[in-house]
């Protein structure tokens, strides 16, 4: 009895060391004793204590989950890690407990992503509907103005972080290794190491409740960022930070997974789409990141060091925050784009069964926009009053982008000619995608055109476009490939007549919102205001009441995902008939992938054309891809 | 086009690779054409006319009924900006309508209900279609831009004799309006600007970035702490009541701070800056 106890005890220490649980259990002790220490030793510096407790946090949770165990194991005993060692990391026979863990599969980190997503998702959204309740009536009754600036700062940053992780963080990494043939990603403990980033920042960064919110929005413009009387900015700024850095370290692995684990066969010009919108955006991300990071340091150091970056007093700048912000903040948005409208351009050849049209003319297109975008910063910048001389060639570079936009354009509006268009959610999602961003990209030339956008900037307009590009375009593309890889990732079918709903409602809540704030923003009415003006109430009303629609598209979502996780369908491994190599791994997919690498012998958009099955994607799997006839619902 | 030919050299080196000796280069896959296809001409005139004729359609509606849209401006500038709107709004149209019709006809038109047995009929880009394209958006991309160029710089004249200059000062959370050639100052109160007078704004912050705009004039600017940012020559021709409001998000109150702009007649405009104490 003692001895089976015995057991019982060692495999649930084993168990719970290293976890989450002990990750977080070590953290919250890390964060108190660097709490308590530094607010000793430095007195009457709160931003000190907070930074702290921070720093004591990160650095704690990642002794607790055994992001460190490495160093002892192998680094102290100069060897390699063995076999058995890699695939106890990998989570190997661990059941569902491996997603709590430090584990190194791919697979697990990107349905940790796909998981963390949602929930942003989830809490961004329900900012959004605070903020259009606030809206729906003349005059801040809701909440007070000091809540009501953390709610938009909150649901910003929210949703951004999200957006630009939606792609790249859960389908870049489940699904992306085995498009390409890889068993894993290229750094897989660093693929660990860059989630567990991303969740050790939202306890900073939801900590910011507690301290009194911040003021700024989310692009936390200094000096505001500088004023002492708001420690949440703490939050916000070391939030920044660790994001920044899991970030960087995840478009670091990727870069190399795609370019050194690539499987026989793969070369770059039969490289799936996705994945050059994949390696294309985190490209582009690793050049934006580092002037985010760096500008969030200044503001700290502004904060905890009285140093005065951005405080013109002493002789510093808020136009240098602004540089720095924008020069992350315009490349941003094409890094949360690019990923997005390659899943669109994905999902769209599997559903109209038809090749890409153009997949070079694709791929010159998204080229082209990472290089223009690194230079169009300047645009935020119009009315700043800070070169103004260089407005002129911002405006040409802005307006360049949509020449390579277009060509996005021509190839889907090309792979939908003559397709067997079978409407699926995915499909109707790339759908919506289309209309949306074609809305979003016309309404961005009034904001990029010098003359129009001396009315507009600061404006509802602008709310309101980069709504339609970030919501409506990008967020529709990342759900086009949640509803297609799903089955994949899941193992389970999500209900289509919910999946269609939601589109929707989606769909219909989304431009009745944002096409009123088009309108509002014509009439005038300022960004980031709680206090309607009389002369918008109509149109903030008529926007809040079919955001309403988008609430319910929200709640039928995770109704879908949960009953389906629960008790949906069990998903074949080919759903939809694609081409690509994740579909030739059965599901659920096996540790390392693959049995048989698989060798390629052409691009995976080979329909219509008649190919013998030896020369197909799949031929040395052994693992044909029929189109069997399946019923979809 | 052959698949193959683009970098073989890929650099991978993954340990067992067994199906490495198999990998025979598929045989050149050629490009096929849209060939002429009758049903696919049919479609292809249907879907062109009804493009041509919803444009038309939404053209002439923009191009009449556009300008309602917006709010009616008080000034030079913003009637210019008004313009610049429906000129952009109605060369819009046929570009949103192209993807629009192109989408919705092939929704409709080639939709099947059940999953699909075979394949759509593969088509590729033509050289033509491609270099046709490119012009085109240039084309479309260049005009944007040296029209928006050459509306910013005609509204960058030079200030006339009888320039009026207004000193603006942001700060958390109330605008202050210096009237340096009369001597007088407008704390948190009204903006008053005689009519058919060209004004400037000398724009500046005492704490954290605030932006100045008062839609009905065209003016909208940042107000930067230790900087002085200086607005175009704007000319209110309208006598009435508008609104200054903060653009740039500043903190607790910034929802709250506007003051009132008063577009008057000369006449009120003196009587009002000697009732202030300054000097004409």
């Amino acid at each position: 009895m003692t001895e089976v106890s015995e057991v019982k005890r060692t495999t649930l220490i084993n168990t719970l060391f290293p976890s989450v649980v002990s990750g977080v259990l070590l953290g919250v002790i890390g964060a108190v004793i660097g709490g308590v220490l530094v607010s000793r030793l430095v007195e009457n510096n709160n931003d000190a204590t907070l930074v702290a407790i921070y720093t004591g946090w990160v650095l704690f949770f990642f002794i607790g989950i055994g992001a460190f165990n490495g160093v002892w194991k192998w680094g102290l005993d100069r060897r390699d890690a063995t076999i058995e060692e890699d695939y106890q990391m990998a989570g190997k026979g661990q059941g569902r407990w491996r997603y709590f863990r430090y584990t190194t599969d791919h697979k697990v980190v990107g349905m940790q992503y796909l998981v963390t997503v949602l929930i942003l998702f989830f809490f961004g959204s329900m900012g959004a509907f605070m903020i259009r309740l606030e809206q729906s009536m003349p005059g801040a009754i809701f909440f007070t103005p000091s809540t009501y600036n953390t709610i938009v700062g909150m649901h910003g940053i929210l949703m951004i972080v999200s957006t630009i992780i939606m792609v790249s963080g859960p389908f870049g990494n489940f699904i992306l290794p085995i498009m390409i043939g890889a068993r894993d990603m290229a750094f897989p403990r660093l693929n660990a190491l860059s989630y567990w980033l991303l969740f050790a920042a939202i306890p900073i960064f939801l900590s910011t409740l507690f301290v009194g919110g911040f003021p700024t929005g989310w692009t936390g413009y200094a000096p505001l960022a500088d004023q002492s009387l708001t420690p949440g900015m703490d939050a916000y700024c070391f939030t920044i930070i660790v994001f920044a850095i899991s970030t960087t370290i995840a478009a670091l692995n990727i870069v190399t997974t795609v370019v050194v684990m690539r499987t026989s066969g793969m070369t770059w010009g039969r490289l799936p789409i996705f994945v050059w919108g994949v390696i294309l955006s985190v490209i582009l991300g690793l050049t934006a990141f580092p002037s985010f990071i760096i500008s969030q340091v200044m503001v700290l150091m502004d904060r905890v060091f009285r140093t005065a970056f951005f405080i013109a007093a002493f002789g510093g700048s808020n136009w240098l925050y602004e540089h720095l912000f924008w020069f992350m903040g315009h490349p941003e948005v094409y890094v949360i784009a690019l990923p997005a409208m390659a899943v669109a351009a994905e999902v769209a050849t599997v559903f109209t069964r038809k090749p890409l049209f153009g997949y070079r003319l694709m791929i010159s297109g998204l080229v082209g926009i990472t290089v223009l975008s690194v230079l169009v910063w300047g645009h935020h910048l119009y009315t700043s009053g800070s070169a103004t001389a260089l407005d002129g060639p911002y405006m040409l570079d802005t307006e360049l982008i949509s020449i390579p936009t277009g060509l996005f354009f021509l190839c889907m509006i090309g792979t939908f000619w003559r397709g067997k268009i079978w409407a699926t959610a995915p499909l109707l999602f790339v759908g919506g995608m289309l209309v949306n961003f074609v809305i979003g990209g016309i309404t961005g030339i009034y904001l990029a055109d010098l003359p129009t956008d001396e009315l507009l900037h600061g404006g509802m307009f602008v709310t309101a476009h980069f709504h339609f590009t970030l919501v409506g375009s990008m967020v529709f593309g990342f759900f086009a490939g949640f509803y297609f890889w799903f089955p994949k990732m899941v193992g389970r079918r999500l209900d289509p007549l919910l999946s269609k709903i939601h589109f929707w409602l989606f769909e219909i809540g989304f431009l009745g919102t944002f096409l009123s704030l088009f309108y509002a923003g014509l009439q005038g009415e300022p960004r980031w205001s709680a206090n309607v003006a009389p002369p918008f109430a109509t149109a903030n009303l008529i926007a809040s009441l079919f955001a309403i629609l988008i609430a319910a598209s929200v709640f039928v979502l995770v109704y879908n995902v949960v009953t389906s996780y629960l008790r949906g369908e069990v998903a074949t491994a080919d759903e939809w008939g694609g081409k690509t190599l994740e579909w030739t791994v059965p599901t659920p997919v096996p540790l390392e992938n693959f049995e048989k690498l698989p060798v390629v012998t052409s691009l995976p958009y080979n329909y219509g054309t008649p190919i013998p099955a030896k020369e197909s994607a799949t031929a040395d799997t052994g693992f044909e891809a029929p189109l069997q006839p399946q019923a979809e619902s | 086009m052959p698949e193959e030919n683009i970098n073989e050299n890929t650099g991978s080196e993954i340990p067992d690779q067994p199906g490495a000796s198999n990998d025979v280069p598929a045989p050149s896959t050629p490009i096929t054409q849209a060939g002429p296809d009758r049903s696919e001409t049919h479609h292809f005139r249907n879907v062109i006319l009804l493009w041509i004729a919803l444009s038309i359609i939404g053209m002439l509606l923009v191009g009449f009924f556009g300008s309602s849209f917006f709010p009616p401006t008080a000034s030079d500038v913003g009637n210019s900006a008004n313009f610049t709107f429906v000129l952009l709004s109605v060369l819009s149209i046929p570009v949103a309508l192209f993807v629009f019709v192109f989408l919705g006809y092939s929704m409709f038109a080639f939709r099947v209900k059940e999953r699909p047995t075979e394949d759509g009929f593969p088509i590729h880009p033509t050289p033509a279609l491609q270099i046709g394209w490119l012009g085109i958006t240039s084309v479309l991309c260049l005009f944007l831009v040296i029209y928006g160029l050459f509306a910013f710089f005609q509204e960058s004249v030079a200030a006339p004799s009888n320039t009026l200059v207004v000193e603006v000062t942001g700060q958390q959370w109330l605008w202050t309006f210096n009237y340096p050639q009369y001597g007088v100052s407008s704390q948190g109160q009204v903006l008053e600007l005689p009519v058919n007078r060209p004004v400037v704004f000398h724009v500046t912050s005492k704490d954290v970035l605030h932006g100045f705009a008062v839609r009905d004039l065209g003016v909208r600017v940042d107000a930067n702490p230790g900087e002085m940012t200086v607005t175009s020559v704007v000319t209110p021709n309208t006598i009435g009541s508008y609104t200054v409001v903060c653009v740039e998000l500043c903190g607790l109150y910034h929802s709250y701070m506007w003051s009132a702009v008063k577009v008057e007649s000369d006449s009120s405009f003196n009587s009002w800056i000697l009732s202030q104490g300054g000097h004409l």
